[in-house]
């Protein structure tokens, strides 16, 4: 498995909670913004000659911001210089407030076959406390486009003043205009945020109701037939995101555009955060790579560890042994002692029960230990 | 080398803060020991720590030369000394090498709490004393009413003392002077056999252990073959030296000077300071009187915090003691921390910054467990056991009584805090025993306390309740029958050892509860609930709950969060690495330093 992530960093505004690449100043600039995505996407050509992808993913930011044609060029550009498997999966996110029909159609045109809408929270104050573009309705206006359609709906939790009726309500919202796939998130606080104040405060919700959040959320998901695959993502049978399952499985993915991420041959490289270093490198015909790491073998088993137990498959035994010579029952042996009662091994799966999912980090650190 | 009749042997003794190393520092630059150019504040004090802190912890030595009025070069070797109640033990050290101490008088403060312990001390050693008034340069200064005071408490004639302002160098030459004349020369004889006193030694990686020494009879010099009372090995001096303030080569010492001895001495156990050295080929003296030895009053356990450095920490804590003597220390080991060591010291202050120079000087990252006074246990068969180890404590049904250590407190206040000070005694379980006014504005008070009510935080609290206006120090007195219990700790339903203490049954259940709240936030949430408990015998008197820990996740993690969950979890990993396993759960190091807090409200 291989994937291609493109980075758009536009938006309308920023949300309050936003630490990502994205500058809603910048709008104007999208159109050379893509003639560089589209030149860097020339230089790695020959080296990716052999891959054949199976996903693309365009991210942002907010992708549907930018004039559809841009995406639809994009899609075109990927064809032209990457060896694209015909089934692939093609994703792009969206935030409703900046949706249409003709939009949509165009992107489906392009090849497009999932997309991803950021509700995170069908309470329109809370939507308006972390400075969302759309409300409630504009959602459901944008859910009544992709009706019948493979979409993700996006949730938050953790947000001020949020209740766990308030995500019950969310995730029902979502499925009931027929979202096939829900990820739901706990608010993740960055210091430089304008939340952060809020965080600082005390005005957000402390991790036990973050805890309680989640419970409730993982519960209505059940009910309403949403599988859980992994800890934020839920799907109804099949509607798994291919594209972030190569992720949690150490698959190979190549990024473009300002601050997206690879890794190739077990060497990880992020672009730079910079949108005019970004410009600059590309226009001087050099590629914009900013961190650089090489991942040994003792790196690579560490990943494969701590992005499996992300899932609910768990680690693959068989694999783990295949990829590095060891059994990890045996290897592990001691720290498994230690986390007996949170994990199950079935089927020649190793998992994280369910309901630990959600302090995975305490049980994953004990096998890291153990490298 | 200078006539023995030129020779002048001085300490400077006063309370923490009233300039001694500066006044020790005008002396040099005065005498040309230094220039004014190289001159560097506080030049004695050349610990980190002492720098930092702006005390002096050991005692040092420097020589000067200075040409009198009466026309005569004198030599004077100056040996500085701490302030601090707790560093009496280098105090007396310095005093048997001396036979004068400038005892400096804060023209403000006038006398303080330790400037009378220091004042005794010298007068036990038979020393000339030579009060000088200090700081006349503040506006607050009232040099008069000090004299008067040192006159009036201690009991010295201070018409003679001299005014000065070390900081600003007015009158110094006064002191100089002073000590030409008031100070004795030496006596010893140059031609009887080799005597000289250890008061300070060392360990250097090239010469091996260097002997600070004060030569009473004899001579030394390279090529001598020495030895000591404590061992029997003989050494051959490679250098003998002076301080100027540096170690500086001198060929030969004799009988009244102050230097340092050098004789590739590789053994750190073989040398203790007190001890005589003596001439190999002619041994037959009598050793010299050591000094006043003094008895460690706190004590704590140290151990290092990666459990496979214990060698590398019994190596450094060996050559502190090399450095300082009233370090004691026996090895131990706890089931919560391993193996290490049971360290006694002079005072609170003491274990700090013993507990600093492990972790400076030989950069060994260590856990401390709370202080501990020496209590006294008279078992039902009779027996009489010290326990400075609440671990160490017989079952309850074989005491017949404990007994805990008593201090008369001497607390020199104005008299507009009595009443705070008067409050933070009776806390802390003190019997007054009386007031006097030194003068309106000065007030002595005196308490028997229990040693271990001030092993905490009574310093910093005497100063807070007071502004900084009070000052405080203690003499061990005797032992007490007392009702004490001992405290223990349990996680999840296990006693951990490192965490139990002795204490006062009066205040067991307040100690304990505030026990278990500091723990309940000191300990990080883990994968199933934790009760902290408080017990005194099997009975449970205090309870708090460490909730399980429910969120613990990095909630996104696509391809460009990878590395920020790696490194993540690498920081709980480590983080995980300075914590210490107690039954199932994890406690990090400094919890057991937590305990120390208890006190402060």
């Amino acid at each position: 498995m291989a994937g291609i992530y493109v980075h758009i960093p536009f938006c309308k505004s920023k949300c309050s909670y936003c630490d990502f690449a994205s500058f809603p100043d910048k709008l104007c600039f999208a159109e050379s913004y893509m003639a560089c995505v589209y030149r860097e996407m020339a230089m790695r050509e020959s080296e990716l000659k052999n891959y054949v992808f199976d996903t693309l993913y365009i991210g942002g930011g907010t992708p549907s911001v930018i004039d559809e044609k841009y995406i639809a060029m994009l899609v075109a550009a990927v064809g032209k210089h990457f060896k694209l498997s015909p089934d692939a999966e093609i994703t792009i996110e969206m935030n409703p407030g900046t949706v249409s029909s003709g939009k949509i159609a165009l992107y489906e045109k392009s090849g497009i076959n999932r997309f991803s809408v950021g509700l995170q929270s069908a309470v329109d104050s809370q939507l308006e406390d972390i400075g969302r573009v759309h409300n409630l309705k504009d959602f459901l206006n944008c859910a009544k486009l992709l009706k019948g359609k493979n979409f993700n709906a996006d949730v938050m939790l953790g947000l001020k003043n949020q209740t766990c009726a308030d995500v019950e309500k969310t995730i029902t919202v979502a499925a009931e205009a027929g979202a096939s796939h829900i990820s739901m998130y706990a608010l993740s606080v960055e210091d430089g945020t304008p939340i952060y104040t809020d965080y600082l405060n005390g005005e957000l919700p402390d991790s036990d109701e973050v805890a309680a959040m989640y419970a409730a959320g993982t519960g209505k998901l059940a009910e309403l037939g949403f599988e859980r695959y992994e800890v934020s993502n839920f799907c109804k049978k099949g509607a798994e995101s291919r594209h972030n399952l190569n992720y949690w499985r150490r698959g190979e993915y190549i990024g473009f555009g300002v601050s997206a991420s690879s890794c190739i041959n077990n060497v990880r490289f992020t672009n730079t955060f910079d949108l005019d270093e970004y410009f600059k490198c590309i226009l001087s015909g050099h590629l914009a790579v900013k961190d650089r790491e090489e991942i040994d073998k003792t790196g690579q088993e560490e990943e494969f560890i701590m992005l499996a137990l992300r899932t609910s498959r768990g680690l693959d035994l068989k694999e783990f042994e295949k990829l590095f010579n060891e059994n990890f029952l045996d290897k592990y042996a001691i720290a498994l002692q230690k986390v007996t009662g949170y994990i199950e091994v079935n089927d020649g799966f190793l998992k994280i029960k369910d309901r630990f999912l959600f302090i995975q980090n305490s049980i994953i650190v004990e096998f890291l230990q153990a490298v | 080398m200078s006539k023995k009749s030129n020779i002048r042997n001085f300490c400077i003794i006063a309370h923490i803060d009233h300039g001694k190393s500066t006044l020790a520092d005008r002396l040099m630059e005065r005498t040309g020991q230094v220039s004014e150019r190289d001159m560097e504040a506080q030049l004695l004090d050349s610990m980190d720590i002492e720098r930092e802190r702006g005390i002096t912890i050991k005692l040092t030595p420097v020589r000067m030369f200075y040409k009198a009025q009466d026309g005569e070069e004198y030599e004077f070797n100056l040996i500085d000394t701490p302030g601090h109640v707790d560093f009496t033990y280098e105090v007396s050290r310095s005093l048997a090498a001396c036979e004068g101490a400038i005892l400096i008088v804060d023209a403000s403060q006038g006398v303080e709490a330790q400037t009378l312990a220091n004042v005794y001390l010298a007068l036990e050693n038979n020393l000339e004393i030579l009060p000088v008034i200090n700081k006349i340069d503040l506006p607050s200064a009232r040099p008069d009413e000090a004299k008067k005071e040192v006159e009036d408490v201690i009991g010295l004639d201070a018409s003679y003392a001299p005014l000065v302002s070390a900081k600003e160098g007015t009158n110094i030459e006064e002191i100089l002077e002073d000590i030409v004349r008031y100070f004795p020369a030496p006596g010893g004889d140059e031609n009887a056999p080799l005597k000289a006193l250890i008061f300070d030694s060392y360990y250097d990686n090239y010469k091996g252990v260097i002997l600070f020494v004060r030569v009473k009879d004899g001579k030394v010099a390279a090529g001598d073959r020495i030895k000591t009372f404590r061992s029997d090995k003989i050494y051959e001096v490679v250098e003998t030296g002076v301080f100027a303030p540096n170690l500086t080569p001198k060929n030969g010492l004799a009988a009244g000077e102050v230097g340092y001895i050098a004789a590739s001495i590789k053994s750190i156990q073989d040398v203790a300071v007190g001890d005589t050295v003596v001439n190999a080929d002619n041994s037959d003296v009598e050793p010299l009187p050591g000094y006043k030895k003094v008895q460690s009053v706190v004590f704590c356990g140290i151990y290092p915090l990666d459990g496979s450095r214990f060698n590398d920490l019994k190596d450094a804590i060996l050559k502190l003691q090399l450095n300082d003597a009233s370090l004691i220390f026996e090895p131990d080991s706890s089931v919560a921390l391993g193996f290490g060591f049971r360290c006694g010291f002079l005072g609170l202050l003491h274990m700090e910054i013993i507990q600093e120079r492990i972790e400076r000087e030989f950069g060994l990252e260590i856990i401390t467990t709370a202080p501990s006074v020496s209590y006294k246990v008279i078992k039902t068969d009779g027996e009489e056991i010290f326990v400075d180890n609440p671990s160490h404590l017989p079952p309850v049904s074989e005491i017949e009584h404990m007994e805990e250590p008593i201090v008369k407190a001497d607390i020199y206040s104005p008299p507009d805090y009595l009443g705070q000070i008067m409050d933070l005694c009776r806390e802390k379980r003190g019997v007054f025993l009386e007031m006097t006014y030194l003068d309106k504005s000065r007030v002595r008070l005196e308490y028997h306390l229990p040693l271990n009510e001030i092993i905490f935080d009574f310093f910093d609290a005497v100063k807070s309740r007071t502004r900084g206006y009070a000052s405080f120090d203690y003499e061990l007195i005797g032992y007490e029958r007392s009702k004490l219990v001992k405290l223990d700790i349990l996680l999840n339903g296990e006693v951990c050892d490192a965490l139990s203490m002795i204490v006062h049954e009066d205040s067991a259940y307040t100690r304990g509860r505030m026990l278990c709240e500091n723990l309940k936030d000191a300990i990080p949430r883990q994968l199933f609930e934790v009760p902290v408990q408080a017990a005194i015998g099997g009975k449970i008197i205090a309870r708090e709950t460490v909730k399980a820990v429910r969120k613990d996740v990095l909630a996104k993690c696509y391809g460009g969060d990878i590395t920020r969950k790696k490194k993540l979890l690498e920081k709980q990993k480590e983080g995980k690495k300075r914590m210490r396993q107690i039954g199932n759960v994890e406690v990090p190091s400094e919890v057991f330093m937590q305990i120390l807090k208890t006190n402060k409200d």
